[in-house]
């Protein structure tokens, strides 16, 4: 899940790598690391700065409630079932898991955005790439959940502040 | 030009994958040294947050073994 969301932020799910390694396999940790350091030097260095508001969006909706609690509850969905008693198929799970993590991260985005002075909806597209509509839809959900509000319109055009 | 060394941290877990590494140690396996390593008692407690918090403070990859 979090190489996704690195994917999705842009800053690219291979600066994560995950392995398996066993308390014998000392050889394996030497290739391993030697891999992982080949494969990240490729990719050059990471610039913190550059990518200061994603990297901030990411550890916001790491902190959101609703990811937390479905990642907590996964185990209990596909083995034993949902209030209504109907077990989870995996893969039903994750399609449903990806959108969340999509919305939230979205959301903590135009937020971040917000608070780095890009404070209409044009400018906050420019700045994250997202659709206006996209963005717009996400605005009126972040107002109703007191993520932001509506400050009034400078020129014609609405302005947002965070909370 | 040359190039800069990255900087890896990497979350082992202390049973499994730290034992690994010291193992390689002693036994005087060659290998590189920008593993940055910090030692958790099971994977399972590295925290999604600690990976974006390693890689806002700098480092240009992370490892979690396990």
């Amino acid at each position: 899940m979090t190489q996704k969301l690195l994917k999705l932020s842009g800053i690219g799910e291979s600066r994560l790598h995950l392995a398996w390694l066993s308390s014998a396999e000392a050889q394996r940790f030497v290739d391993i690391s030697s891999a992982v350091i080949e494969d990240i030097k490729a990719q050059g260095k990471f610039d913190s700065k550059l990518f200061s508001l994603e990297l901030a969006a990411a550890e916001e909706t790491l902190k959101a409630e609703t990811l937390r609690w479905m990642v907590g509850k996964e185990v209990k969905l596909l083995a034993r079932g949902d209030v209504y008693g109907r077990k989870w198929e995996k893969a039903r799970f994750e399609a449903i898991l990806d959108e969340v993590l999509e919305r939230e991260y979205h959301k903590q985005l135009i937020r971040q955005a917000i608070l780095a002075d890009f404070t209409s909806v044009r400018a906050i597209s420019q700045r994250i790439g997202l659709g206006l509509k996209r963005i717009s839809y996400l605005l009126a959900d972040m107002e109703k959940t007191n993520m932001i509000e509506f400050k009034g319109h400078t020129e014609c055009v609405p302005v947002f502040g965070a909370l | 030009m040359e190039q800069v060394e990255p900087k890896i941290v990497a979350f082992l877990c202390n049973w499994c994958a730290y034992a690994g590494a010291d193992l390689a140690g002693v036994s005087r396996l060659q290998h590189p040294s920008n593993m940055r390593t910090v030692r958790v008692m099971c994977s399972g407690r590295v925290d999604p947050l600690f990976i974006v918090q390693a890689l806002k403070s700098g480092c240009d990859g992370v490892l979690v073994a396990g």
